[in-house]
C-alpha cells in the first residue's frame, strides 16, 4: 500500500491484489468479537468485553524508524507512548528467589551497585593504575560513588540515599504516618546466580531504547491510513497464482474469490510484489535463477502471541505496574500491559505471552503447535506463576501464531548472514519487470520500517528505469 | 547457553516432576499439566528424546497432529502417504536444513533426535515405512560446518 501510494503521487496507474478480504497484513488488530479461522482448521475467537485490543504482528514503533514516523505524521496516525521500560515490571524466574517476581529497577539498581563496588574497590586499592591515570582515578571513585550509591567505604547498602535510588520498604510517610525505611538491596551473588540480569538486557538494544510509541487504539489505525489512501485501487479476494513476465510488462493470473474463484488476469508495466517468500516459492514465478533461489532460500520465522482479558487492572491495582513488560524464564516469555486507560475500572486485555523463534528459543514452536483453547489454558497456567491474580480475574484469550496463517506461512524471513551473502542483493534485485518488496528484502526484518525502506526504494528504482527508457 | 542456565532449568524439570507425581495421586490426569509437558526443559536446544514427543512440540505446528499438512494461499504438506517421505536421508536433510520457507532444526536438535523424529514421521502418521535411520546416518547429513551456530 505504501508503494501503491508514492507511485499514485508520482503520477503511476496502479492497481493491487489483496489475497485476503481485508487490507493490511500482518500488520492487524483483534478485538472483541473478530473471528478467524487458522491453517488446521483451529477457530481464534476474540470475546474481549473491553475496549483493549491485541496487535498480532508490529505492536511497538522505535522512534529511529523514521519512515513509519514521518507517514504517522502524514497520514493522520495519531500515537501514544509505548512503554517499554517500566522499572516497577519484573523480571522473573522460576527457580530464583522462590519463584517470586523481581523489580526491574531494583535489579538494575543492584546490578549498578554491586559492579561499581567492585570497580571503585579495584581503583582504591590501585589494582588498575596501569589503566587509569591518577586524575582520572579520582573523578572515576567519586562517580562510582554517587552512580552506585556507595557509602564512604565504598560499600553498596541500605541507606536513605539508596531509599532515594532504588526505593522504599516503608515510602517516605504524611503527617504521623510510620517512619520511612529504605529498601534492602539484594546480594550480588544470588543475583547473578539468578539469571535477572541476563533478562535485563531485554532492554538493552538501540531498537528497544525508549521512548517507544504506538497508534492510538490499536496498530491496524497505520494499516488503515494507507488504505484510506488507496482504497479504491485494491481489489480484495484475488488470490495470485502466477506472476510472468517479458520484455514489455508483467502479467498476474490470480483467482477471484468474489467472483466464485474464477481465473482472471492482470497485465501492467511493472510489478511490485510483496507476498511473503514463504508462500511465493509456492507460486510460478516467471524470473531469473538468481530471484528463484533467493526466493526459495529463506525460511520463515516461528512467533505467536497470546492475549488475556481480566476482570480488574490487578498489575496496577495490586502491584503498581502501569504499562510495559515483565519477562520471565517461563515458556510464556513475557507479558506486557496496557499502555492506556491507566486506573480505569472493568476489564482490561494483557500480552500474556509471546516470543520469536529467532531471539534462540524454541517454546514458540510448541506454543504453535497447541490448538487456540491449549495456548490460552497454558498461558493462564503459566501466568499465575508472576501473577497469582490470574485465577481470580481471568475472563477470556485469543492467540495468533504466525506459521498457522496460511497467506504468510510464518512471520518474517529469518536471515542470517551466510543467507545474506549469497541472496539478498538476487532477492531485492528489480529482475526485467518484476520487483520484490516487503520486510524480508531488508535488512530490519519483522518491522514496519523494514517493509516501508524496502517498497521505497523499490519504487525509487522501478521510476529511474521507467525514465531512463 | 550459559552453565547457569542449564543448572536453573533442571531445577524447573524436577518441579514439573513434583507437580506430576502429586497429580497423579489424586486425579487421573491433568490435561493443563501435559500440555506444559510439551514445552521443551531448555530454551535452546529440545530435550523430548521420544520422536513422537518432538513432533508435538515442533513439526506439529505446521504438519499438523495427523501430519496431514494445511492449506490455502500456501501450503503445507502432508506428510503422510507422501512420497518423498520414501527416502529417510532426504526427511532427515530437511529437518536438518530446513526446505524453501521451513525453518532448519540443526541446532535444536541432535543426531538422536533427528533420527527419532524422522522414523516417526515415516512409521507412524500413516506411514509404514520399515527403515530406521541411525544417529549416524544423521550425523552424515549434517552441513560441514556443522550447524553449532545458535540462532539470534
Amino acid at each position: 500500500m505504501a508503494a501503491a501510494y508514492e507511485l499514485r503521487q508520482a503520477g503511476y496507474e496502479v492497481k493491487i491484489l489483496e489475497y485476503q478480504n481485508r487490507h493490511g497484513g500482518r500488520c492487524l488488530t483483534i478485538r472483541g468479537g473478530d473471528r478467524f479461522t487458522e491453517m488446521g482448521g483451529g477457530q481464534i475467537t476474540c470475546d474481549f468485553e473491553s475496549d483493549g485490543y491485541f496487535n498480532p504482528g508490529p505492536w511497538r514503533l522505535p522512534v529511529h524508524h523514521r519512515a513509519v514516523f514521518d507517514y504517522c505524521r502524514r497520514l493522520g496516525v495519531p500515537l501514544q507512548p509505548f512503554i517499554i521500560k517500566n522499572n516497577k515490571a519484573f523480571l522473573h524466574s522460576s527457580k530464583a528467589f522462590g519463584g517470586q517476581p523481581q523489580r526491574i529497577g531494583h535489579v538494575e539498581k543492584d546490578m549498578r551497585g554491586h559492579v561499581a563496588e567492585l570497580l571503585a574497590k579495584s581503583l582504591d586499592q590501585r589494582h588498575l593504575d596501569d589503566t587509569v591515570t591518577h586524575e582520572d582515578r579520582e573523578k572515576l571513585l567519586d562517580g562510582l560513588k554517587a552512580w552506585g550509591v556507595l557509602n564512604d567505604d565504598l560499600q553498596y547498602r541500605a541507606s536513605d540515599d539508596l531509599g532515594g535510588v532504588r526505593g522504599w520498604d516503608v515510602r517516605p510517610p504524611g503527617g504521623l504516618m510510620p517512619e520511612k525505611r529504605a529498601s534492602d538491596p539484594v546480594d550480588l551473588s544470588p543475583l547473578l546466580q539468578s539469571g535477572l540480569w541476563d533478562q535485563l538486557f531485554n532492554f538493552n538494544g538501540y531498537t528497544f531504547e525508549p521512548p517507544m510509541f504506538e497508534p492510538v487504539g490499536g496498530m491496524d489505525a497505520f494499516a488503515n491510513a494507507f488504505a484510506r489512501e488507496v482504497e479504491d485501487v485494491i481489489q480484495l479476494g484475488a488470490r495470485v497464482t502466477r506472476i510472468a513476465q517479458d520484455d514489455d510488462g508483467v502479467t498476474v493470473t490470480y483467482e477471484d474469490a468474489n467472483r466464485g474463484g474464477s481465473v482472471q488476469e492482470e497485465t501492467a508495466d511493472w510489478c511490485i510484489c510483496t507476498i511473503p517468500l514463504s508462500v511465493l516459492a509456492q507460486l510460478e514465478v516467471q524470473c531469473g535463477e538468481r530471484m528463484q533461489k533467493a526466493i526459495a532460500a529463506v525460511p520463515y520465522a516461528s512467533a505467536f502471541k497470546v492475549a488475556l482479558e481480566f476482570r480488574r487492572r490487578f498489575w496496577e491495582q495490586d502491584d503498581w505496574i502501569m504499562g510495559g513488560i515483565s519477562y520471565t524464564d517461563l515458556p510464556l516469555v513475557q507479558i506486557a500491559y496496557p499502555n492506556y486507560c491507566f486506573m480505569t475500572d472493568g476489564p482490561a486485555v494483557v500480552q500474556a505471552a509471546y516470543d520469536t523463534a529467532t531471539a534462540g528459543r524454541n517454546f514458540t514452536y510448541s506454543w504453535s503447535s497447541m490448538t487456540p483453547q491449549e495456548r490460552i489454558d497454558a498461558a493462564v497456567a503459566l501466568g499465575r506463576q508472576i501473577h497469582p491474580q490470574y485465577d481470580a480475574e481471568f475472563m477470556s484469550g485469543t492467540s495468533w501464531v504466525w506459521h498457522r496463517v496460511d497467506w504468510s506461512l510464518g512471520c518474517y524471513g529469518q536471515w542470517n548472514d551466510d543467507l545474506r551473502d549469497q541472496h539478498y542483493r538476487d532477492l531485492c534485485a528489480i529482475d526485467n519487470r518484476l520487483v520484490l518488496a516487503g520486510e524480508h528484502c531488508s535488512e530490519i526484518p519483522a518491522w514496519l520500517e523494514g517493509a516501508l525502506l524496502s517498497s521505497l526504494d523499490a519504487i525509487k528504482r522501478l521510476d529511474q528505469r521507467e525514465n531512463a527508457a | 547457553m550459559s552453565a547457569r542456565q542449564l543448572c536453573a532449568l533442571f531445577v524447573m524439570t524436577a518441579a514439573l516432576g513434583v507437580a506430576k507425581d502429586a497429580r497423579a495421586q489424586d486425579q487421573p490426569a491433568d490435561p493443563v499439566a501435559d500440555l506444559l509437558a510439551r514445552f521443551s526443559d531448555q530454551p535452546g536446544q529440545l530435550t523430548q528424546a521420544d520422536g513422537a514427543a518432538l513432533y508435538r512440540a515442533t513439526c506439529q505446528a505446521c504438519h499438523m497432529q495427523d501430519g496431514k499438512g494445511a492449506s490455502g494461499a500456501g501450503a503445507y504438506p502432508p506428510l503422510a502417504g507422501n512420497p518423498k517421505m520414501n527416502s529417510k536421508h532426504f526427511v532427515a536433510g530437511v529437518i536438518l536444513n530446513g526446505y524453501r520457507g521451513m525453518p532448519d532444526f540443526a541446532d535444536e536438535m541432535d543426531d538422536a533426535q533427528v533420527a527419532a523424529v524422522t522414523d516417526y514421521v515415516r512409521m507412524e502418521l500413516g506411514n509404514a515405512y520399515q527403515d530406521p535411520i541411525t544417529p549416524d546416518q544423521v550425523s552424515a547429513l549434517r552441513p560441514p560446518d556443522g550447524g553449532d551456530s545458535t540462532g539470534h
